[in-house]
């Protein structure tokens, strides 16, 4: 009797132990910047968001991005319009952009360790609605406590059926764009 | 005779491109909506906002949100759980109750005098709302509401 009981508090603490590392090696960031920039002969575009959430899974490698659409801020209140009509990313139907993915060199970076890695991350990523297998670099800074997340990814509009045959943003904007992505995790 | 309708002509064709022209340039340059200087489409508790998108999401954008980006202009109220940096050196605070799954995250304008408040504070902000709360599961928690340009009401 005595026996089951103290197996038992041993399963017991061992789960709950397992369930708060778990826990641990998980982090959260909702601290982090989005930029895009669109860069042709006539104009160069900016836009910036702050709202970035983010998840890093230190142990399996997991990373997720969620990007709230509507955060995107720009120079002109005109584009900021457009940016987020019908005609571009439809922000009303599509709220959120999302990549999730995985780390594949996760034995190379050592999340104790101060010091800066070079990751390959592999995923999808989901822009207005279309979902795309992508493969990037990202550099990880560790700094104490602190995990910084960096990804510069170009993305083709017309992957994400994004696409102008004529007019004005067909020659104002980029065919191809190139978005920075930060995440401070702490 | 010929030469006058010809001078009229050319003066309306002048006038007509400078106005075509400013409000072409006018279209172009025109300013962001003024979040603070707009009045609010809806008024209530920051509980509230958060378990309508709970209970249906889809419902909820189509209220909210707008599909230029101008989306509605929502005053909440609640309790302050968290006060933060972000990454543009704005201050945003969250508003959620304990034991509650999301809240309303607000980012404040860099004019509002966010000095006097703290953790527990039961406060009121005025801000559009950018997107909704859910739980998500490649993130595996719950995203809360956002809403930015804020200011503090009281």
């Amino acid at each position: 009797m005595k026996k089951t009981i103290l197996s038992l508090a041993v399963a017991g603490i061992l789960v709950l132990s397992s369930a708060f590392s778990t826990l641990e090696n998980k982090l959260v960031s909702k601290s982090g910047h989005v930029n895009f920039f669109s860069h042709t002969a006539v104009e160069d575009i900016s836009a910036d968001n702050y709202k970035l959430v983010s998840t890093l899974e230190t142990e399996t490698g997991e990373i997720v991005f969620s990007v709230p659409m509507q955060s995107f801020e720009f120079e002109k209140a005109l584009m900021q319009k457009h940016f987020n009509s019908k005609k571009f990313l439809d922000t009303k139907t599509f709220p959120k952009s999302k990549f999730t993915g995985n780390i594949t060199n996760l034995n190379e970076i050592d999340f104790s360790a101060d010091g800066t890695y070079t990751a390959n991350v592999s995923g999808e990523l989901t822009i207005h609605g279309v979902t795309k297998a992508i493969a990037e670099s990202a550099t990880i800074t560790v700094e104490g406590a602190k995990v910084i997340v960096d990804v510069e990814l170009s993305i083709t509009l017309a992957d994400y059926n994004i696409a102008f045959k004529k007019g004005k943003p067909s020659t104002n904007i980029a065919k191809t764009i190139d978005a920075k992505v930060k995440a401070e995790f702490k | 005779m010929k030469k006058k309708v010809i001078k009229w002509g050319f003066i309306l064709l002048i006038s007509g491109l400078a106005i075509g022209g400013s409000v072409v340039l006018y279209m172009f340059n025109q300013p962001h909506r003024d979040v603070q200087a707009s009045t609010a489409d809806y008024e209530m508790e920051a509980k509230q906002l958060v378990n309508e998108y709970l209970a249906d999401a889809q419902i909820s954008n189509d209220k909210y949100l707008d599909e230029e980006g101008e989306s509605k202009i929502i005053v909440v109220t609640g309790t302050i759980s968290e006060i933060s940096t972000d990454l543009n050196s704005q201050k945003v605070i969250l508003l959620k109750n304990e034991g509650e799954d999301a809240g309303v995250s607000c980012t404040l304008l860099p004019i509002t005098n966010s000095e006097k408040i703290a953790v527990g504070d039961i406060v009121t902000i005025k801000g559009v709302i950018r997107s909704g709360a859910g739980y998500d599961e490649d993130l595996g928690l719950f995203e809360d509401v956002i809403m930015e340009k804020c200011d503090l009401i009281h």
